[in-house]
């Protein structure tokens, strides 16, 4: 669909009048555990991917009893990787408590990461292929990967296929100075060589989002997230990790005050007012996260808790290459579609978990799908696709007072909305359903559905 | 310094960790001393036990030990990292004037720590360390260092026993037995060593001495340089007892309970650079719960065996 344009009745001709789900068996959310997030150079400055991961797993083993159990499967990645780590997921697994028997693979979609586990994993589990899962992700800024400059790799591969020692000696002989400098990651994209932060800056002053507007969602995230940790939100989702016991970007005491006083740190070229600073946009973040997940007879048996059922899932890319849409607006497109195909609106959720990139992403994508002129001709509705009751959006904080590792991040919000919907059970007769958005670099974004289990009335779980 | 008597043995509270470094410089200066005044050392050994409060892990010194020993990074100490931990408290007893044995050239023969409930990284810890259970041995004289770490409710957490060789250095009053009745070994081995098939090999690089002297700040000399440990009569560096022992405990990995004991023969040293072949068998209980785990450790070229020990769950 290169232009984007799904209307609601070409989606029900396309997948049909039911959910796909339908006549598959449920995966339900069971519980999850984190690590506290750090700010990048913090806590975890010397803890690896493999470390993090392993700690988290080993919360969530510990809190439900998993020791030496076999599971059907866990995944996990990571966006930041050595390439010798190229079974992070399974050293993992071998490292924790787990039965070694337990398969694990790696998965790598940028930020989507962990969101995209989630759905894969739960999708098996509803084919009855595996009856257990744990998903997850794991992200370190701090213990990054570096790389040799280009020509110094390509003098060490030649130099080892050359046979005799003229021959390693020519090799040498072509070493530069400027070979020597290591190639270190950066969040630029690498077909238009902007960063992130620039990139979001185009799409910022595209939709007009104000700085105001940006410095408010940054203080209601870290205002929420804070009230979620002082009444105990967060005390069966998360395990401490080297002395830290909440996340070390949070600053429960910001204000909008404070907030404008920060300098702009992107957009400052464009010629418009550059309005996005460090305190609207998330740090640099090391930490994990992984969810539990099964099927109801696998949680039943283990008398274990069902907090939420994994209903579907969606990806979506956007062409931004040439700015026909901006970087981080692919779930703008996405959850228009997921909601078609499942028959939903806006209306008919109770909470929205919209990842925060940047503030500018969010105030963004909610612009986008309030907007006539995108709605009729981007996606191929008769008007705008909607607005959302924002009293229900990221209630519990989200990236930009929690931080963001980037792989981590959906494993944290799908086991914090699971538990909100757990709490929230019922609405107007119908189970408590919540969205979760999340974009992803390279023009991509991955969302999901969930609804509080049990789905049937007057069922208590 | 503080003193607290219990029994007839008293502890001497250290003000603070003792450094490693200057114990083997002065253990060096005392040998010295020894040498030319021709004084006789004490025949007994001291009374005294050693002691330091408020003991708490680095962070930092934790993480590095924990990835050179292919442990995963998290919040509880490796069972070697507390032997590290408790090291210098434990040397300071074996370099007292009173000590009979000299320090410097004493080979660990053979180590056992019980782990009585895992150690998270933040707690503060009160070690006492003394030596004990002095005897003949074929080869000289053999002498126990024992250290024990508690909590801060004297809750006993750790217990190590480390046993150590002083080749050639008989002190009179002490037999030599003719048979060995702790399985303590100094010589060859007692049966003929045959390979089994490995599950891994260890390729221990040069610089495996210094890498784990840093982590556990253990820096004698023996270990460090092909220059430093000729000096002390050696062909080349060897590999540290304590990082071989470590890294075939990580490699049972996380089957092992969270109370276990783990214990280690060495028998002939690695020289550095080397290669060492392992093997390690599992056993199970009838419920399949892992009860215990044996490794052995050999030259892979010579056939001859370096190390074996095993970590079983404790009762």
């Amino acid at each position: 669909m290169p232009e984007a344009a799904l209307s609601p009745e070409e989606g029900h001709e396309q997948q049909g009048q039911h959910a796909p789900h339908a006549g598959v068996r449920k995966a339900v959310v069971i519980g999850g555990n984190r690590i506290p997030f750090a700010r990048s150079g913090g806590a975890y400055t010397r803890s690896s991917n493999q470390d993090m991961l392993t700690a988290a797993l080993d919360g969530l083993i510990a809190r439900f009893g998993l020791q030496e159990e076999r599971l059907g499967e866990v995944a996990a990645g990571a966006v930041l990787k050595h390439s010798r780590h190229f079974n992070l997921t399974r050293e993992a697994v071998l490292g924790s408590a787990l039965s070694a028997e337990t398969p694990a693979y790696d998965l790598q979609q940028a930020c989507a990461t962990g969101l995209e586990t989630v759905l894969g994993l739960a999708n098996k589990i509803k084919l009855g292929q595996i009856d257990s899962a744990v998903a997850g992700g794991v992200d370190s800024a701090s213990d990054a990967p570096i790389a040799v400059s280009e020509g110094l790799r390509e003098v060490l591969l030649d130099l080892n296929r050359a046979k005799t020692l003229p021959a390693r000696l020519k090799v040498l002989s072509r070493l530069r100075p400027k070979d020597i400098a290591p190639d270190a990651p950066d969040t630029g994209e690498p077909r238009t060589g902007l960063s992130m932060g620039e990139h979001q800056a185009l799409t910022t002053a595209q939709w007009k989002i104000t700085r105001e507007a940006q410095d408010e969602l940054a203080y209601n995230s870290h205002r929420n997230l804070a009230a979620a940790y002082d009444r105990g939100f967060f005390d069966d989702l998360l395990t401490p990790y080297r002395g830290l016991t909440r996340d070390s970007n949070l600053r429960p005491d910001t204000s909008l005050e404070k907030l404008a006083t920060l300098k702009p740190v992107f957009g400052k070229t464009l010629g418009t007012e550059a309005t996005m600073t460090a305190g609207n946009s998330t740090p640099l973040t090391d930490g994990a996260a992984t969810v539990l997940l099964g099927s109801e007879e696998w949680a039943d048996e283990r008398g274990l808790p069902k907090l939420a059922t994994i209903v579907d899932g969606e990806a979506a890319a956007v062409d931004f290459v040439h700015g026909k849409d901006g970087l981080l607006m692919a779930p703008a497109f996405a959850v228009p579609r997921l909601l078609a195909r499942n028959g939903l609106t806006l209306a008919d959720f109770d909470f929205f978990e919209i990842h925060e990139a940047f503030a500018g992403t969010v105030l963004s994508t909610l612009a986008a799908w309030e907007d006539e002129d995108f709605g009729r001709s981007r996606l191929g509705l008769p008007g705008a696709f909607g607005s959302i009751d924002r009293s229900r959006l990221n209630v519990n904080g989200s990236s930009l007072a929690a931080g963001h590792p980037f792989a981590a991040t959906g494993g944290r919000i799908v086991a914090s909305l699971a538990k909100m919907l757990h709490d929230r059970r019922r609405v107007d007769g119908r189970p408590a359903r919540g969205l979760i958005s999340i974009c992803a670099a390279g023009g991509q974004g991955v969302v999901a559905v969930l609804e509080a289990y049990p789905a049937a009335e007057g069922v208590q779980a | 310094m503080s003193t607290d008597t219990d029994g007839s043995r008293q502890t001497v509270f250290l003000p603070e960790a003792p450094s490693l470094s200057m114990l083997y410089l002065n253990a060096a200066a005392t040998a010295a001393r020894r040498r030319i005044s021709g004084a006789r050392p004490a025949t007994g050994l001291p009374d005294a036990r050693h002691g330091l409060r408020g003991v708490k892990a680095d962070v930092e010194k934790l993480t590095a030990f924990q990835h050179l020993l292919g442990e995963t990074a998290g919040d509880f100490l490796p069972s070697g990292f507390i032997h590290a931990l408790a090291f210098p408290v434990a040397m300071s007893v074996l370099n007292r004037d009173d000590f009979p044995l000299p320090l410097l050239g004493m080979i660990h023969l053979r180590n056992r720590a019980d782990q009585y409930r895992a150690v998270h990284f933040s707690e503060s810890l009160e070690i006492v360390a003394w030596v004990e259970n002095l005897r003949g041995h074929r080869a000289g004289s053999l002498v126990d260092l024992v250290a024990e770490v508690r909590d801060n409710d004297g809750v006993l957490r750790w217990k190590g026993v480390s046993s150590y060789l002083a080749k050639g250095f008989f002190l009179p009053g002490v037999d030599k037995p003719g048979v060995d009745t702790d399985g303590v070994q100094g010589g060859g081995p007692e049966t003929p060593f045959s390979p089994p098939v490995p599950t891994a090999l260890w390729a221990l690089g040069v610089d495996t001495g210094r890498n784990y002297a840093g982590v556990s700040g253990d820096f004698n000399p023996i270990h460090l340089s092909v220059l430093s440990a000729k000096a002390l009569g050696l062909k080349r560096s060897i590999a540290h007892g304590m990082y071989l022992a470590s890294r075939a405990l990580a490699e049972v990995g996380p089957a092992r309970s969270e109370a276990f004991t783990w214990e280690v023969m060495f028998e002939a040293p690695v020289f550095l650079p080397a290669r060492v072949s392992l093997e390690i068998s599992t056993s199970r209980s009838a419920g399949g719960h892992w009860d215990r785990s044996d490794f052995t450790g050999w030259n892979p070229r010579s056939g001859r065996r370096h190390f074996r020990g095993s970590v079983a769950t404790l009762d």
